[in-house]
């Protein structure tokens, strides 16, 4: 044990030697090691160390909080079972060659996810709201539909498409060559499916659960457009820190979505890890999958069908609400609600100043960050590892409160400031494009390198060179993620926005509980429309070689 | 019936866009025989195993099992068993799972089946490895679990597409005498399709040589090796020197140098070009120069492989591959050698411009 212990730290006294020979890789190690303990580590510290005993008494024992984490877990499991069936269905059915309609739908699914989540809950309370196109309107209903029903629905909506995603992909590796045999072999139809597709995409469905549930239970901006009465942890965190001023509840209570989220976060990266039985098997003479049977083939059809007209209609009915006078009451097609938001507001800019901001910045840290951790040898990098895919676990509201604790007092002194929000957009999102460069990496052997370094070139000539232009594609996809993200996000910054820093995600929320339903939609529709803008642009100064969400 | 046609294609056509992958394809497979479909990739031969398996249906022509028409049948409901040249286990079932599953699809009792899987396994000296899954196996196991899986179901024709391909060179000389000898206890009726041609001759009963979508021979291996129908034929399968000759009256002349060759020998015409196939090892070779019915080369080349010493000889501005079988002990040939052989051992086809193109470019 010691002689290990010695030869460790033999080791990494050699290791660091041969860093201080390159002071540039040394300098930028330090950077990004720092940077990741400050704005990640340090923030979850805070949020863990700011409640006394008494409040975390008050978590456990106070029927109002066990309550809101019933609530926070049933909706969760929910809108995680639904959605995870939706996303299936989707995958399914796009994965079979004459489903029709097939390229359409894959288009449908995954415009959730370059929309902002909350478009749903928004368009949700135009059609059964107070008043709602289809209950006050059309049926004169005065109710109030508020509760676990809706927000059940619009949360599956908005968070299918992250199954989807995952799922397609699981699909689409599993060998057709194994449904060739089962039917050689004899079995058809529902037999097949069941003895045969349906198990080889199980570990794909667990693993769409747990990242569906991390989302679904630590959401903020639907539970507090449609919940109504109907709480849940993130909404109280809000409500805690905004009307009472109370950090150490808030605290309290991000921590206690902290964890359920973590052990989801390590099931799925660490648990379902090689349990995968999509493992590539090299060439397969039998490419195309067997054809659906009509009936089978009708109802794929018809299941997507249902489900885009739906989705569909959620953004017509908030793009029809932005040009409305007064929705549910005078429907004169004006253009007011994008004057008073859009033209004379700073927050759609802004949005769009802190995303391009966070994910110009944010792609190039992941890059360097992923290449550092897994290319250079030096003390500590597992845990730098760990601060980087660390923030797809975190629920946003906790690093709202977090940043509020961190970052309130010198040395660094940043609330109020938009440095704050650009922060909390590239550091929520760097774990996807980390781990796109380090699989983008991974599939460079060192011997590449290597090469590069034996015929002469230094190592930044080498990173240059050789490294980069092989994880440009994941580059440009943290790019892209990036800035949807950034544009979209409410849960962290709306803790962090003050005035002049407004962004856009954040006063639809202010503008939607004030009930000016016309300029929330113009805000939406707005936002909606710069984020298909700025991908349009993208992707024609990329000449169409972006790929983004398997299309 | 033994020795009758128990599978027919009869006039087979199968396009893929313009593409004729099967151009008019005639097959009879004998009852309990095993028979190969040879030829290089992209011949057509997979595509055959698929449309008698029914993944795909013919444009044009019948497939017949046992004279029944199999037109319109799907897979599962044709007694036709298919082993995948990648295997296609299902990796999420064990052994015991995978070999039973064509069996739990016909609903037969729970003992029944356990005592199904465990004969088979013992068949293919799978015994013992009942619960560990497709990818705790070797590539030969996983081989043979795949033909496990496929005789279970006891089909009435075994498809074997390529199935060696996915092991190593020692184990494939191991497992395809495995495959012969349980074919033959078995006594099942299997095509079997490879681009190997050593694998073919080893193995078959009876080989379809295919090029381009079409049959060009069908005959026993010692027919396909001795007695190529076409130089196609004679060079995919084993080794050849083809030569351009002339045909005369009382021989054959190559170049300069004149061959007698009895005229009943020669399926050509005189005065006719012809091309000439002769095989490495009906090549003798000697320390020349010399008289006699021998003809003067000159070496060029040679390569010592142990078995055999081969030669490549320049004669009359034509390359010629000669093996030098057991050279142990013998010293090796330069400069001018002494080449002769059997003219019985000469295969002659007429010589047409399509051929000649192939030959150049092959040398």
């Amino acid at each position: 044990m010691a002689k290990a212990t010695t030869a460790r730290a033999w080791t990494d006294a050699l290791l660091v030697r041969r860093l201080t020979v390159d002071p540039l890789g040394l300098g930028a190690i330090i950077l990004v090691v720092g940077l990741l303990a400050v704005f990640v580590l340090f923030p979850v510290v805070r949020v863990l160390a700011q409640p006394g005993p008494a409040e975390w008494m008050r978590l456990l024992t106070n029927p109002r909080w066990l309550r809101l984490s019933g609530n926070t877990l049933l909706i969760a499991t929910l809108s995680t079972v639904s959605a995870v069936a939706l996303g299936f269905l989707f995958a399914y059915a796009t994965s079979r060659p004459d489903v029709p309609l097939r390229r359409f739908f894959k288009l449908v699914a995954i415009l959730p996810l370059v929309s902002p989540p909350f478009m749903g809950g928004l368009a949700f309370i135009l059609l059964f709201g107070r008043r709602g196109l289809v209950t006050y309107s059309l049926l004169g209903l005065r109710s109030d539909i508020y509760g676990w029903h809706g927000l059940w629905m619009v949360q599956t909506l908005a968070f299918f498409p992250i199954a989807y995603l995952t799922l397609a992909g699981v699909l689409r590796r599993i060998n057709p060559t194994l449904e060739y045999a089962a039917q050689d072999l004899g079995a058809h139809g529902f037999r097949l499916f069941r003895t045969v597709t349906l198990p080889l995409a199980t570990p794909g469905l667990v693993s769409a659960a747990l990242l569906v549930g991390i989302y679904t239970l630590s959401d903020f901006g639907n539970p507090m457009l449609v919940g109504g009465a109907f709480k849940v942890l993130a909404t109280e965190t809000y409500t805690q820190v905004t009307g009472w001023g109370d950090l150490g509840m808030a605290s309290a209570l991000s921590a206690a979505l902290l964890l359920p989220s973590l052990v989801l976060f390590a099931l799925q990266r660490y648990w379902l890890e090689g349990r995968s039985y999509t493992t590539v098997t090299g060439k397969g003479s039998f490419a195309d999958p067997l054809p659906t049977p009509g009936p089978v083939r009708w109802a794929l059809f018809a299941g997507c069908g249902l489900v885009a007209v739906v989705l569909l209609a959620t953004y017509a009915v908030v793009f029809v609400g932005a040009f409305a006078k007064t929705w549910g009451v005078n429907w004169r097609p004006t253009l007011e609600n994008f004057e008073y938001t859009v033209f004379r507001g700073r927050q759609l800019w802004n949005s769009i100043r802190f995303a391009g901001i966070a994910a110009l910045a944010g792609s190039v840290f992941a890059v360097v960050a992923a290449f550092l951790i897994h290319r250079k040898r030096f003390p500590g990098r597992v845990v730098a590892d760990f601060a980087a895919v660390l923030p797809a676990a975190l629920p946003g509201t906790l690093i709202g409160v977090g940043y509020i604790l961190a970052f309130n007092t010198p040395p660094l002194t940043l609330t109020g400031t938009g440095t704050i929000i650009v922060a909390a957009m590239l550091f929520r999102t760097i774990p996807v494009g980390y781990r796109a460069a380090v699989a983008g990496l991974s599939q460079i052997a060192p011997s590449i390198e290597e090469g590069a370094a034996d015929l002469g070139a230094r190592p930044l000539r080498t990173l240059w060179d050789v490294t980069l232009p092989l994880i440009r594609s994941a580059f440009t996809s943290a790019l892209v993620f990036t800035f949807i993200r950034s544009m979209n996000t409410l849960s962290a910054v709306i803790f962090l926005v003050s005035p002049g820093n407004v962004v856009a995600s954040a006063s639809i929320l202010a503008l939607a509980e004030h009930g000016d339903w016309g300029q929330a939609s113009a805000m939406a529709a707005s936002l909606m429309s710069a984020v298909f803008l700025v991908l349009l642009l993208f992707r024609l100064l990329t000449g169409g070689r972006m790929r983004l969400f398997e299309l | 019936m033994p020795g009758s046609a128990h599978v027919r294609l009869e006039n087979v056509v199968k396009r893929f866009g313009e593409v004729r992958a099967v151009a008019g394809v005639s097959l009879d497979i004998a009852r309990r025989s095993l028979t190969t479909i040879l030829g290089p990739s992209g011949c057509g031969k997979t595509t055959i195993l698929r449309l008698i398996a029914g993944f795909l249906e013919a444009d044009e022509g019948d497939i017949l099992i046992d004279g029944a028409s199999q037109r319109g049948l799907p897979p599962y409901l044709r007694k036709t068993s298919t082993v995948f040249q990648e295997y296609a286990l299902f990796p999420h079932m064990s052994v015991f799972d995978n070999v039973a599953y064509g069996l739990r699809l016909r609903r037969l009792p729970r003992a029944t089946v356990a005592e199904k899987v465990r004969h088979t396994l013992s068949l293919l000296k799978l015994d013992g490895l009942e619960g560990r899954f497709p990818r705790e196996l070797s590539g030969g196991q996983q081989q043979r679990v795949a033909l496990a899986r496929s005789l279970i179901v006891e089909p009435e024709v075994l498809l074997m597409d390529e199935p060696l391909s996915n092991l190593d060179a020692k184990l494939r000389v191991s497992v395809r005498t495995e495959i012969r000898e349980i074919q033959q206890r078995v006594g099942i009726t299997t095509l079997y399709v490879t681009h190997d041609q050593e694998e073919a001759l080893a193995i078959s009963d009876t080989i379809a040589v295919m090029r381009e979508g079409r049959v060009m021979q069908v005959g026993t291996p010692r027919d396909i090796y001795e007695r190529p129908a076409d130089p196609f034929v004679a060079a995919f399968v084993g080794q050849v020197n083809l030569l351009r000759a002339r045909v005369e009256e009382d021989g054959l002349r190559i170049g300069p140098l004149r061959l007698p060759v009895p005229p009943e020998a020669t399926p050509v015409e005189p005065g006719r070009d012809a091309i000439l196939a002769l095989r490495p090892e009906a090549i003798r070779i000697g320390a020349g120069p010399a008289g006699g019915d021998g003809l003067t080369g000159q070496v060029v080349s040679r390569t010592y492989l142990g078995t055999t010493v081969r030669y490549r000889i320049e004669l009359v501005g034509q390359s010629l591959t000669v093996d030098d079988h057991d050279p142990a002990g013998k010293p090796l040939l330069h400069g001018q050698v002494v080449v002769s052989f059997d003219p019985s051992r000469i295969r002659l086809w007429p010589a047409s411009p399509e051929m000649l193109q192939q030959m150049e470019e092959r040398t």
